[in-house]
């Protein structure tokens, strides 16, 4: 066993907090602003560990558990894949399933905690992000079936590994399609425009941020890391998709990866900066059409 | 001790535990606790036997000859009758244990100690549906079942919501049990007796009337099911029950459907795969009509009804899988596929008991079984909201709880599936359909958990709808069962061999179940990203402590968003909670939205009773009214009637005879 998928581990760990920067600065400068400091989200998690937790009255366990259980089961599906591009930490027949069933978890725990404070904006968040992950989940999912016809693997370790590598040519046309869906995805997970706007300060129009509107101190920067690692973790898949690095040594896998992830922050820039936010009765049809784009590409294979 | 001696000890023991009831009726203390006394060990050596028969036992066979038609009376526990009595015997326990601390104070004005003997006999019916090897043993337990069930739904008869539940209920499910007598005399045409050995050894004879066969099985094993659409008669039957009983309708009863596919299935030796295909539409339908039903309700018990029908689906799909793994000559995916399916049969039994415990534990409390008149609970109920959100963490199939595994043994067999070659592999699109009930589901119990535990009470103060945490009478069986919960769910390789054991048995493929230690090997993995959430959420929350030492806690109101003060009034209700997913769904979703000036709400309609079935009755019924007619005429007109009756019959008989 090489130290190499620790090391990159940490190292998705380590970045992961820039990307939302990234794409925030990319946003800014096509906008022709200047921005906020890539870097900026360290300095907010820093302060807010620093900080005291204020909780509301109302509020359970439940609501304490809540960002606890979101960050955690972020890091463990982030064991769950190749980030080395050869093998993952933890890799079982169907950890796939696993891997969606943690983000999930994450996502339960966090609607409850926005349920927990009693709140209309944290409720109609939670109403928002539930609706979302509804139409997310089957994209996930027909995503992983592309790369189960294409690879014949039932792991992510193995379907993003030596057989990606193998198969990568024969089957492009439908890994680009699944990539491009599971860009739209990462989009609508990690709450970033089209679906969500990041930027907005009116909570009525937003859907994370107003669940987490009562967190504060040490949990919300927990959240916010949570969040950041949800877009590195989506990124990972997208870049692994579509550069296969298995036949590459791991230090220069492991640098592949980093540049790809800058460049997937990179482009979720140029979303933001290039459309607005979709209504919300649009996000379904969002999400159907990230959906349609992955059926065409299991379509593609099954022929 | 000998299997067989658990096996006949406990159904004795259990119907012994309904008649104490109805002997220490004037003495109901005493008499609950025999009641109980005799009944947990009954339903505990039930499932000792067929636990017993899964590590290996050699198989439970007596046999009785009564002097009725059909054959011998034959009992055989084999590991397919071993699991499903396992599932029948610690979500039994559960119920019972709960049930007699749950009916004690309607002593006054309900016939207590009837429902509980009722109520063991129906347990004692369905031990006996399990274990029963002959058709006429197999019929005479499923109508002592079906009917045990009806006076159980009855309880409440007086009032009229429950009596039109009751009614459909007995409609349907003798309509169910007609397909189920003429699925044993097709197939038994020929056969020296009717018992399954007979049965089994006619099945390779019977090529073109296997299709019917397998057709009437489908009615009369999917109506007890609830497979759509024959489910409607099931969210009004299993609301209308008191808790515990919805719990062992919920849990136990509709997996006898499931079990009668299964053992149709094994008897058979073969299936189709039209079969097959049919099974896995059709649960992919109620799987997602039922959870879509499920988060359009305002009522607590048919939320978890209509969750039923889901969880349903997710098994008959998974069986549809099994099937048409085995008629392509796919072991894996058989085995695969029927281990989700009996996988996915325990762990709803378990996490459905449990929620209707609590449900049961809320509604007692409260009064209401109105979602939107609940809220804020978790802090009077502590215990009851625990189990509850094991509960539902479980039933939308998250890890590390048991709900999730037996989903990653179905996407298991359907992603399998899409390794071969065959049009076997277009179930792969069953992942997608899968993936949406898994979101649908996280939506419902998201909200049913937030709207009722979580938050302020909804209700006007001075309405009375307050919340109590019941005695340890009720919320003891709700924690076992949610502990069994999480053993599946960190341990899954606890109920995975076993599991691959029965569905080899009913896949008639041994080489599949060798073929499948890939999967079982992965209940490591399984263990080890429970054990890894777990482990990094504790680093976490003491990660959290350290930096929390430099300051104290502080608290407040809730951040109004610069705003005046929240009311309870102003929390998001369950009608609007739903509002998006049902919107997006439209009229798939079968909700009327109600949108007055200051309320919103939801009205749920099911579109195949009330839009299909009921007209359909009442064409029948106009229809047949004209015949009516005839009942005020003439004597003259009822002798012709007689007559020509006579004549054609007669006619049909020397046609018959002259035949032969």
């Amino acid at each position: 066993m090489t130290p190499w998928p620790v090391v990159t581990l940490v190292m998705v760990l380590a970045v992961a907090p820039a990307l939302p920067g990234i794409a925030t600065r990319t946003r800014a400068f096509l906008t022709g602003r200047r921005g906020m400091p890539v870097l900026q989200l360290y300095r907010d998690l820093a302060k807010l560990l620093r900080k005291n937790v204020v909780y509301s009255e109302t509020t359970t366990t439940v609501f304490r558990i809540g960002p606890i259980i979101t960050l955690a089961t972020a890091v463990v599906a982030a064991t769950l894949l190749p980030l080395d591009g050869h093998a993952a930490l933890l890799s079982f027949s169907g950890d796939l399933v696993a891997f969606a069933g943690l983000l999930g978890l994450g996502r339960f725990a966090l609607v409850l905690a926005g349920l927990d404070t009693g709140s209309s904006f944290e409720g109609m968040g939670a109403s928002r992000e539930v609706t979302v992950s509804a139409f997310a989940e089957p994209v996930l999912f027909l995503c992983f079936t592309v790369l189960v016809l294409a690879t014949g693997e039932l792991s992510l370790a193995g379907m993003l590994g030596e057989r990606l590598a193998a198969v990568w040519v024969l089957t492009l046309p439908s890994l680009a399609l699944t990539a491009v869906a599971l860009f739209m995805l990462a989009l609508a997970e990690t709450s970033r425009v089209p679906v969500d706007d990041p930027g907005t300060h009116l909570e009525l129009t937003m859907i994370h941020e107003v669940i987490v509107l009562d967190h504060s101190g040490p949990e919300l920067a927990m959240i916010l890391f949570a969040s950041a690692l949800k877009l590195a973790l989506f990124g990972a898949l997208v870049v692994s998709l579509l550069m296969p690095r298995a036949l590459l040594a791991p230090p220069l896998a492991a640098l592949i990866l980093l540049g790809g992830l800058v460049a997937m922050a990179v482009g979720v820039g140029i979303v933001e900066a290039s459309m607005a936010r979709l209504r919300m009765n649009r996000l379904p049809q969002f999400l159907v059409a990230a959906g349609a784009l992955a059926v065409v590409g299991v379509i593609l294979l099954l022929r | 001790m000998n299997p067989a001696t658990l096996l006949v000890g406990g159904v004795a023991l259990v119907l012994l535990g309904g008649v104490a009831s109805l002997v220490f009726a004037r003495a109901p203390r005493l008499g609950d606790r025999i009641h109980s006394a005799l009944m947990l060990p009954g339903l505990l050596a039930c499932a000792g036997a067929g636990g017993a028969v899964l590590l290996g036992a050699s198989p439970i066979a007596l046999s009785v000859q009564p002097h009725v038609p059909g054959g011998p009376w034959a009992i055989l526990v084999d590991p397919l009758a071993g699991w499903f009595l396992i599932v029948l015997g610690i979500a039994g326990a559960a119920a019972t244990s709960y049930g007699t601390t749950y009916l004690a104070h309607e002593r006054a004005h309900r016939q207590v100690a009837w429902a509980h003997a009722v109520f063991a006999l129906l347990l004692a019916a369905m031990a006996m549906v399990v274990a029963a090897h002959a058709a006429v043993l197999f019929l005479l337990a499923w109508e002592i079942m079906a009917l045990s069930a009806y006076f159980l739904i009855m309880f409440d008869g007086d009032r009229p919501a429950v009596r039109r539940a009751g009614l459909i209920y007995l409609v349907l499910t003798h309509t169910g049990t007609l397909a189920l007598i003429a699925m044993f005399l097709v197939w038994g045409r020929g056969t020296p007796d009717l018992t399954f050995d007979s049965l089994a050894a006619a099945a390779p004879a019977i090529p073109w009337r296997g299709g019917l066969v397998l057709l009437l099985a489908l009615a009369g094993f999917g109506m007890k099911a609830g497979m759509v659409p024959m489910h409607f008669w099931l969210p009004g039957a299993h609301a209308a029950a008191p808790s515990h009983v919805s719990a062992v309708l919920s849990g136990i009863m509709l997996k006898m459907g499931i079990y009668g596919l299964l053992r149709v299935l094994n008897l058979l030796g073969f299936a189709p795969a039209w079969f097959g295909w049919t099974l896995f539409g059709i649960g992919l339908v109620s799987g997602v009509l039922g959870v879509l039903w499920a988060l359009g309700q305002e009522d607590l018990k048919r939320v978890l009804a209509y969750s039923s029908v889901e969880n349903i689906g997710i098994i008959v799909l998974a069986i549809g899988v099994g099937v048409v793994g085995m008629a392509y000559g796919h072991p894996v995916v058989a085995v695969l596929g029927f281990m989700g399916a009996l996988l996915h049969t325990l762990n709803h039994a378990l996490f459905k008991s449990l929620l209707f415990l609590g449900a049961g534990a809320v509604v007692r409390a409260t009064g209401t079984r109105e979602i939107d008149r609940l809220g804020g609970l978790a802090r009077q109920m502590p215990l009851t909201a625990l189990a509850f959100g094991i509960g539902s963490v479980a039933i939308v199939g998250l890890p590390p709880l048991n709900g999730f595994v037996s989903e990653w043994v179905v996407y298991g067999a359907l992603l399998t599936a899409a390794e071969s070659r065959e049009v076997m592999r277009f179930v792969v699109f069953g992942a997608g359909g899968l993936a949406l009930i898994g979101g649908l589901a996280l939506a419902c119990f998201s909200k049913l958990d937030g709207v009722l535990f979580l938050g302020h009470a909804r209700a006007r103060p001075g309405d009375g709808v307050t919340g109590v945490e019941p005695g340890p009478g009720m919320v003891v069986p709700a924690l076992v069962l949610a502990a069994c919960c999480a053993v599946i769910g960190l341990v899954p390789a606890l109920v995975l061999a076993p599991a691959r054991l029965v569905a080899a048995s009913v896949a008639h493929t041994m080489n599949g179940a060798s073929a499948v230690p890939a999967w079982a090997a992965a209940a490591t993995g399984v263990s080890a990203v429970a054990a890894g959430v777990i482990l990094v959420a504790g680093a976490l929350i003491l990660f959290r402590g350290y930096l929390r030492r430099a300051g104290e806690l502080r608290v407040g109101a809730t951040w109004a968003c610069a705003g005046a003060q929240l009311t309870p009034r102003m929390q998001y209700s369950a009608s609007s909670f739903a509002a998006p997913l049902l919107t997006a769904f439209g009229s798939l979703a079968a909700v009327q939205q109600i949108r007055g000036p200051r309320t919103f709400r939801t009205h749920p309609v099911d579109r195949v009773q009330d839009q299909v079935v009921l007209p359909t009755w009442r064409a029948l019924e106009d229809w047949s009214r004209r015949l009516r007619a005839l009942v005020g005429a003439r004597i003259r007109w009822y002798l012709l009637a007689v007559i020509s009756t006579l004549l054609i019959l007669l006619y049909h008989l020397m046609r018959w005879k002259g035949g032969t």
